[in-house]
């Protein structure tokens, strides 16, 4: 299927999953006027089984780059390959969403039976493979709930099982701890990396906060803003499993830490949308750290 | 200046019964507001029907029993009523060209609401017309619906279908175009086929609208229904409502009008409990 001119193959790597190769996409506002850019020329490779961080402030375009690759939306220019050909979207990606986006109406084990509907599966399969992965997340007691019924941390559960339970081999996460509470999100991320560490679907992680990604990712995707693009990619080679030692302490975290901190404050301050444009907040070194 | 201490004291003590009385009260407020059990509710309505049945008692004696009867004369003469067996007869007439009417109004409107709203075309094409029809004054069409059906329980049908039609339709359009963008979203991105889309998020995303749709034009059906009785061939309800009216005979009148009221209470409520069914999800 792959031509000679395709990514993947240039990359020397069958075994990717995700390429985006200079990617441009833009909207027309909703009242009118021009469109707006929100990638311009975003270039980046996944590799089968790695957990990739997009990590960049908000509004750097990070969830258009998601609805691209999940084939929801299509590139004005450039290409998305997923397993080397544009995506759609199906039970190969899973997709889970910061708002949780569970069916209102519908119980726990039936959200997660929502994904598998169209897999062919027999009633008894689906039935099976939805205990297990409410299992794996740890939420049988809650299978007859309505979501009404669950804390934000119990709600993202049922959302990822329900993207985990097709068994993705792409899984595309928005923010997907952002909107819970601090130490439940510790957990999650430690669930997540247990998860992860079973199934190993390549995972692309997009997040605004610098600790979640070096905590979680093999490679960190530095987005900015204005229009959204790919400014650099840095890997993080800290040992796994992270959650046995305190990563923190590591000398290795702490340069990382200081590196995409400052990065991402430049882009906050030299971002013409940001309120924060072309004020000398100064730098972490200025103050002394 | 021990005075003036004194006076801060005295302050003080004041001021702190004040906020304890306050606190009192507002524990005492949240007290009424917790929501109250089912029989402490079915006492206080008994108790207030006894204190409507007070007033009214003490209404007719003021005005006279020709302008308003009391409940007592209006209890014989719905006993006579329901005796005779014309109240039966007018209930049942009554009946047939509401709940008919409300159905057929049912089943065209729902579906149609439906497919305007699934058919964004159609739909904006249709709004207009639907929306310049909802608000003409229904009445308007009686005297068209009787030179068109005659006077008989097809016309009337029309009537109370007309009526609660627009309601029903324009709800069920509403419920349909008011579907989660981020359900959408979620539903496309598992690769959900778009006719599972629609049957599985959209519509029932819908139902709270389609079940208000009904229930406006529950209650605007049986204003028409009495509405068509008085200017169609006089018959059911609306029909002894003209009759006793007419005649001054006030308190077989009040029975008709306290049976229609019990008529749509029944029917509301009915509606209030499927509600209550179909929303059971939304209580935790």
């Amino acid at each position: 299927m792959m031509s000679a001119g395709d990514p993947a193959e240039r990359s020397g790597d069958a075994e990717v999953r995700v390429v985006l190769d200079r990617v441009c996409k833009s909207f027309a506002p909703a009242g009118g006027g021009d469109r707006v850019s929100a990638l311009q020329d975003a270039s980046l490779t996944v590799g089968s089984g790695k957990f990739l961080a997009l990590l960049g402030p908000s509004g750097c375009g990070k969830t258009t780059l998601l609805r691209l690759v999940d084939g929801l939306i299509q590139p004005d220019s450039g290409t998305v390959h997923v397993f080397g050909a544009p995506p759609r979207p199906g039970p190969d990606i899973g997709f889970v969403f910061q708002s949780f986006r569970l069916i209102p109406w519908a119980k726990v084990s039936r959200n997660v039976d929502f994904s598998l509907r169209d897999l062919g599966l027999t009633a008894a399969e689906r039935e099976e493979r939805t205990r297990r992965v409410i299992k794996m997340v740890g939420l049988t007691r809650f299978a007859n709930a309505y979501p009404a019924a669950l804390s934000g941390g119990m709600k993202q559960r049922v959302a990822l099982a329900r993207a985990l339970a097709p068994e993705p081999k792409v899984l595309l996460m928005d923010e997907p701890f952002a909107s819970i509470d601090a130490q439940t999100r510790e957990l999650m991320q430690i669930e997540l990396m247990r998860i992860w560490t079973r199934r190993r679907p390549a995972v692309l992680f997009v997040t605004h906060s610098v600790d979640e990604a070096i905590m979680l990712a093999d490679e960190i995707a530095l987005m900015g803003p204005s229009p959204g693009k790919v400014i650099e990619t840095v890997p993080v080679d800290l040992e796994r499993p992270r959650w046995t030692y305190d990563t923190h302490a590591e000398p290795r975290y702490v340069e990382l830490r200081k590196h995409l901190s400052s990065r991402m404050r430049q882009f906050v301050l030299s971002d013409p949308a940001s309120e924060f444009f072309g004020r000398d907040l100064g730098s972490p070194d200025a103050m002394g750290t | 200046m021990a005075l003036l201490k004194r006076e801060i004291a005295m302050l003080r003590d004041v001021l702190q019964s004040c906020s304890s009385a306050a606190v009192r009260t507002a524990i005492a407020l949240r007290n009424l507001c917790k929501p109250p059990d089912s029989f402490m509710i079915a006492f206080y309505r008994i108790g207030f029907f006894a204190l409507l049945m007070a007033l009214w008692q003490v209404a007719a004696t003021r005005m006279g029993s020709n302008v308003l009867p009391s409940p007592l004369a209006t209890w014989q003469a719905a006993q006579t009523l329901v005796g005779e067996g014309q109240l039966i007869v007018a209930i049942g007439d009554s009946l047939t060209v509401y709940l008919s009417g409300f159905a057929i109004a049912i089943i065209v409107g729902v579906p149609l609401g439906v497919v305007m709203g699934g058919f964004r075309v159609l739909g904006k094409t249709l709004e207009v017309y639907v929306f310049a029809l909802a608000a003409t004054p229904r009445v308007a069409f009686i005297p068209l619906i009787i030179v068109l059906l005659g006077l008989g329980v097809e016309a009337k049908t029309f009537i109370v279908f007309l009526g609660a039609l627009m309601p029903i339709l324009i709800n069920a359009y509403a419920g349909v175009l008011a579907a989660d963008e981020e359900l959408l979203e979620m539903a496309r991105s598992v690769g959900t086929p778009r006719g599972r889309i629609f049957t599985n998020i959209v519509l029932p995303g819908a139902v709270p609208f389609i079940i208000v749709g009904l229930r406006i034009g529950a209650t605007i059906g049986l204003i028409n229904t009495v509405v068509a009785e008085l200017y169609t061939a006089v018959r059911g309800l609306g029909g002894l409502l003209a009759i006793y009216g007419n005649t001054f005979r006030m308190a077989e009148y009040f029975v008709v009008v306290l049976t229609l009221a019990a008529v749509g209470v029944i029917v509301t409520e009915s509606l209030r409990y499927i509600e209550a069914r179909v929303s059971r999800w939304r209580d935790v």
